[in-house]
């Protein structure tokens, strides 16, 4: 099921802290071999992640919860084309800014979300991309510190 | 009866699952277990966590004690002599005790029904290779099928082995027809009662069994802990198919000497908190009354069966009457995966029950059926409001995703 694209993605991140999504990962790992194999998927990560999201739709949203519960491989193809879709263009966005310097080269008056968030701190681009990985950082160090007085 | 106040025993019931109150019906795979159970368990650690049977200091005397009283109590449970009950790790093993030890050769025939727990198979199917025939009997409409059964009969069926209730429909085989029909035909008979010693007053010799086998942790008791009666003769005559500690009085380098049963079947260190604590449970099951338990859960059945009725697409697996199906509800809706009814109702409401094959493949394959089916299972510390908010729920399920 191409669902286990994205949560392979998603887990093996989740699972660089936690145990839980580790186990998981290790699923949607042998789910998306499988898959790309065109052979069966033998877990039921698919069916999990399926029932997770109906069920929260169920009590408040029947009509949705119906048609996502039906429709579910046309809903994963969706998410799998946006995912990936997404990907490509922050690459290529990423890209531009590392050689051009804006996001868009062939539009000089193209908005560049990334370039916004610069020129509203006051900063450039080097400096923009030395605040993420600060702060990325950070969370990380807030985290790893948090973890290590919850088992102590 | 009154589970509310049954309830109160159960510290797992107080407790909110994802913020839900727990709903579980999922006694048939597992049951709850009291504090009275758990109690008795945390004595023998930390009072006397001691050998039975093989030192003989203050502590160890008490474990001898207690595991004694274990057996007898067992015993007096289904009518049987305390000598006649050997302790086990399950029901399966129990079987399995049976299959290896009760000598069947080839050309020798084995005879269970078409529903039987893997546990009530596989053995039988391990025989096969030896040349032992496996005959099934095929039911009509789910319920026991005498002329179908006396077909299978013949002087090459040694032993009749049939479940007594069935977990996946809930269903009680008429064991005593039964008995009287195989040993008329000079075969043993076992039944695997893992779902009915729990749930009704078993007397063996009423039923007119020579083995059954059941589980500890199907009857408020530990995992890992199960029973199986042998009439006292016959397990004289089998051979243990585990030889170790415990099983023997004298050894040379050569030979040895096998004690009496039930001790030349239990070798190796026993499991003494599961005994204690299967013992424990047994009392509790006995002060609640085995009769009210049993009319508890068919109330709460009924209560389901009929609140279900309406629900579009949906089937009761085995006997339609909820008399004749215990405290189990087995159940398909069309359209519906059992595992995704089974994860909307413990995602939106907390309830447990389960989904799948409930190790009964061989009639799921059978009858075209890989997904299995959901299977809601009660006990005494169900109550009427949680047999209402499943119906409420389910119906909201089905309506909804169908």
């Amino acid at each position: 099921m191409v669902i286990c694209i994205i949560a392979l993605v998603v887990f093996s991140i989740a699972g660089l802290w936690s145990v839980r999504y580790r186990q998981l990962a290790r699923e949607a790992f042998d789910c998306t071999f499988r898959t790309l194999t065109f052979q069966p998927c033998r877990t039921n990560l698919q069916d999990r992640i399926k029932m997770n999201v109906t069920s929260k739709l169920i009590g408040r949203f029947p009509s949705l919860a119906r048609a996502f519960y039906k429709y579910f491989k046309i809903f994963s193809w969706i998410f799998v084309i946006i995912f990936f879709g997404s990907m490509f263009y922050t690459a290529y966005t990423v890209y531009n800014l590392i050689v051009y310097g804006t996001c868009d080269p062939s539009s000089s008056s193209a908005t560049c979300t990334i370039k916004q968030a610069a020129s509203f701190l006051g900063c450039g681009l080097e400096t923009l991309f030395i605040y993420i990985t600060i702060a990325v950082l950070s969370i990380l160090l807030v985290y790893l510190v948090y973890k290590y007085v919850k088992l102590k | 009866m009154d589970a509310k106040k049954i309830r109160e025993d159960f510290p797992v019931l107080q407790q909110k699952i994802k913020g839900k109150q727990l709903i579980y019906f999922d006694s048939a795979c597992m049951s709850l277990r009291p504090k009275q159970v758990i109690a008795a368990m945390n004595e023998y650690y930390e009072q006397y966590p001691a050998c039975a049977g093989r030192s003989i200091h203050s502590l160890s005397q008490r474990v001898d004690e207690e595991y004694r009283k274990a057996r007898e109590v067992v015993a007096k449970f289904i009518g049987a002599k305390p000598e006649e009950i050997v302790f086990t790790r399950n029901t399966t093993e129990g079987i399995n005790l049976v299959a290896y030890s009760l000598g069947l050769k080839e050309g020798d025939a084995v005879v269970t029904s078409d529903i039987e727990h893997n546990s009530n198979l596989l053995p039988w199917q391990a025989l096969f290779k030896k040349g032992v025939e496996h005959r099934i009997v095929f039911s009509g409409n789910m319920q026991f099928d005498e002329n179908n059964f006396r077909k299978a009969m013949g002087s090459s069926v040694k032993l009749v082995s049939f479940v007594h209730t069935s977990n996946l429909s809930g269903y009680t085989f008429p064991a005593e027809k039964i008995a009287k029909i195989a040993h008329d035909n000079g075969s043993l008979v076992m039944f695997d009662c893992a779902q009915s010693v729990p749930h009704k007053q078993i007397d063996v010799h009423k039923l007119g069994a020579d083995f059954i086998a059941f589980s500890g942790h199907k009857m408020l008791g530990p995992s890992g802990m199960g029973v199986l009666y042998g009439k006292k003769d016959l397990l004289e005559e089998l051979n243990p198919f585990l030889l170790g500690g415990d099983t023997v009085a004298n050894s040379t380098y050569e030979t040895h000497e096998l004690l009496k049963p039930p001790e030349k079947f239990e070798a190796g260190l026993q499991n003494y908190a599961g005994a204690i604590g299967l013992a424990a449970a047994v009392k509790y099951l006995e002060k609640v009354g085995m009769n009210d338990i049993e009319k508890h859960e068919e109330k709460l059945n009924e209560i389901i069966t009929d609140g279900i009725a309406g629900i579009n697409g949906l089937k009761i697996i085995g006997p339609q009457p909820a008399k004749l199906r215990g405290g189990i509800i087995s159940f398909v809706v069309d359209g519906l995966n059992p595992h995704d009814i089974a994860m909307a109702l413990d995602s939106t409401a907390g309830i447990a029950i389960r989904s799948g094959a409930h190790c009964v493949h061989s009639w799921f394959n059978a009858n075209n059926m890989p997904r299995g089916s959901a299977r809601a299972s009660l006990y005494l510390y169900n109550t009427e409001e949680e047999a209402k908010i499943f119906i409420g729920k389910l119906r909201e399920i089905c309506n909804t995703l169908r």
